[in-house]
């Protein structure tokens, strides 16, 4: 686990605590049962944005627009305090919304090892959205873990079919499309077939992840969505039609800019034609 | 009006007492964490209902407009049951810190043993180092007795009796309590303990000074909507309005905020709530369309 002494908190994460707070603080990171302490953390430093963009903190690239001073303490208190594997899985399954939530957000600036698996299946299993964001979005961790061996492909697949099936958007996963493969591809477009079956919506994002590793349908499918009704789609479209450059496409998304109405969308087909351009 | 009901095991109610709870004005629910109608035979089966308590009953409530919080403790029932006493002892401290608990409780008495006896101190130990109020279950057997015993224990701790809450009392216990400073707790049940008509003559003879009422509505024949039925027969005697809105809001509401962990501002008005929502991907809906 970390090195203790090395722990440094997240920038900005003591500027936005009370003089009380930061006393709490320091004396929970020397003494104390962390299972006792864990629970507090909201109550004692606020539920309060951190604010401070995309920045590297122990190893890790993170979002911290997504973090709170609440959580910002439970990673302090994480790497200084340094649990075991059997501890870290214990204060989730004993905690609270609020504490499965510190633990899963802190979790991308931990060590990658056996409770990081553990944790991230428990975040699949469940279909409690604010957790699955926690652990999987505004952070690298999931390629870092898939990187390391601490998720195989199948994992992956699976937390990425999941990241459609509540809607959360791509973008969200830094690095996200390095985990394309086509079977993941042929997974996305049946739930996409199945979701429009049923008149339910389809995950925005599916045109832009499925052009990274295009599966039989795919081509059908980006064509499709250069034409969706919802400017979402119709961008996610664009930016798959630019990564493939297939000739079909981008005659299509040619026909496509003279008549689009939004001018996200023409933003974005213009870009992908000009990407295709500079493509020998 | 609104109603704080500050002892309810929702554990054991379904979906239609939430609907009539908040109907009749109930605002808050307290759940004491209890006794399940038979031993349990291991710490897992406490751990899993403490976690219950906190998780999905609470969001089953809020998913029908009312706020839930807990207490929680081991029972004297089951404090004598070497199977599961020391070891809901060892659990309690990290639960006692949740977000959502406001208390120790239901510890207490009951068969007055000598082992009730042990763990109502050790618990009260607890309720000071967490600086939490208790919740008193008091003997429905020899109940004059179990609560003078109850307070000669408190008094030996020199415990602050502001944070005291003696439940199940009647006509009897009520002059006890009042010289001891502590709160009061009266469970209003369809046919036994105390009876709504009782209630308002106790009203009227010692007025609502740190008294609160309840249903203590659990597995067994009881009614959740004995606090508002009791308001109904308080107004019909002539009762104040500020009296009644002291006895069944202000007073739970004052007793439980002195964990600083009850908002009364946010309690004012109901939880916003989307009945699509999932807690670990079960909604209350069963399949059913969120907007009938």
């Amino acid at each position: 686990m970390a090195d203790s002494n090395r722990a440094e908190p997240l920038p900005g994460l003591l500027d936005g605590l009370t003089a009380d707070a930061r006393g709490w603080l320091d004396r929970a990171r020397a003494d104390g049962d962390l299972p006792v302490l864990f629970p507090q953390l909201p109550r004692r430093l606020g539920r309060i944005a951190m604010g401070g963009g995309v920045q590297r903190h122990s190893g890790a690239t993170l979002d911290l627009g997504a973090w709170r001073t609440c959580d910002g303490g439970a990673l302090l208190l994480l790497e200084t305090r340094t649990p075991s594997a059997d501890e870290l899985v214990d204060l989730y399954l004993r905690g609270d919304l609020e504490e499965r939530t510190m633990v899963l957000r802190a979790l991308a600036c931990l060590p990658l090892g056996s409770a990081t698996a553990t944790l991230l299946g428990e975040v699949q299993r469940s279909n409690t959205v604010p957790h699955f964001a926690a652990a999987v979005c505004d952070s690298d961790l999931l390629i870092r873990a898939r990187d390391a061996g601490v998720l195989d492909a199948d994992d992956a697949n699976r937390m990425l079919l999941k990241l459609a099936f509540v809607d959360l958007p791509l973008a969200r996963v830094f690095d996200a499309t390095r985990l394309a493969n086509t079977e993941l591809s042929r997974m996305l477009q049946d739930l996409a077939s199945e979701r429009e079956a049923a008149g339910r919506r389809v995950w925005r994002d599916t045109n832009l992840l499925i052009a990274h590793a295009p599966t039989a349908g795919t081509l059908a499918r980006i064509a499709g969505g250069l034409e969706h009704g919802d400017d979402a789609h119709r961008i996610a479209a664009a930016r798959g039609a630019a990564h493939i450059a297939d000739p079909v496409l981008l005659r299509l998304a040619r026909e496509r800019l003279d008549r689009e109405p939004s001018a996200a969308v023409r933003t974005e087909l213009a870009a992908a034609l000009r990407a295709a351009e500079r493509t020998p | 009006m609104k109603i704080f009901e500050p002892h309810i095991h929702m554990f054991s109610r379904i979906t239609d007492d939430y609907e009539k709870l908040a109907l009749a004005g109930v605002r808050a629910v307290l759940e004491p964490a209890f006794w399940l109608g038979q031993n349990r035979t291991h710490v897992g089966t406490f751990i899993d209902y403490f976690d219950t308590i906190l998780g999905w009953e609470r969001f089953r409530a809020q998913q029908f407009g009312i706020h839930h919080y807990c207490t929680m403790g081991l029972n004297p029932r089951e404090a004598n049951d070497d199977r599961v006493n020391d070891a809901v002892m060892e659990i309690l401290p990290r639960y006692l810190e949740k977000d959502s608990v406001v208390g120790v409780g239901e510890i207490g008495l009951d068969d007055q043993t000598e082992k009730e006896e042990r763990y109502l101190i050790a618990q009260l130990e607890l309720g000071l180092r967490h600086e939490l109020p208790v919740l008193v279950h008091t003997p429905h057997r020899d109940k004059k007795r179990g609560f003078a015993r109850c307070i000669a224990i408190l008094q030996d701790m020199a415990y602050p009796m502001e944070r005291v809450l003696l439940d199940h009392g009647n006509e009897e216990t009520i002059q006890i309590t009042r010289e001891v400073g502590c709160y009061q707790g009266f469970s209003i049940y369809p046919f036994t303990k105390m009876d709504e008509n009782r209630m308002v003559a106790i009203v009227q003879e010692f007025g609502v000074e740190r008294m609160v009422i309840n249903s203590a509505a659990d597995w067994g024949v009881s009614d959740p909507l004995m606090v508002p039925k009791t308001i109904v027969k308080l107004r019909q005697a002539g009762v104040a309005e500020h009296a009644i809105q002291q006895l069944v809001w202000d007073n739970p509401v004052g007793f439980f905020a002195q964990t600083g962990r009850l908002d009364a501002a946010e309690l004012s008005q109901p939880p916003g709530f989307d009945r699509r929502e999932t807690f670990d991907g079960n909604s209350v809906l069963r399949g059913q369309d969120p907007t009938r």
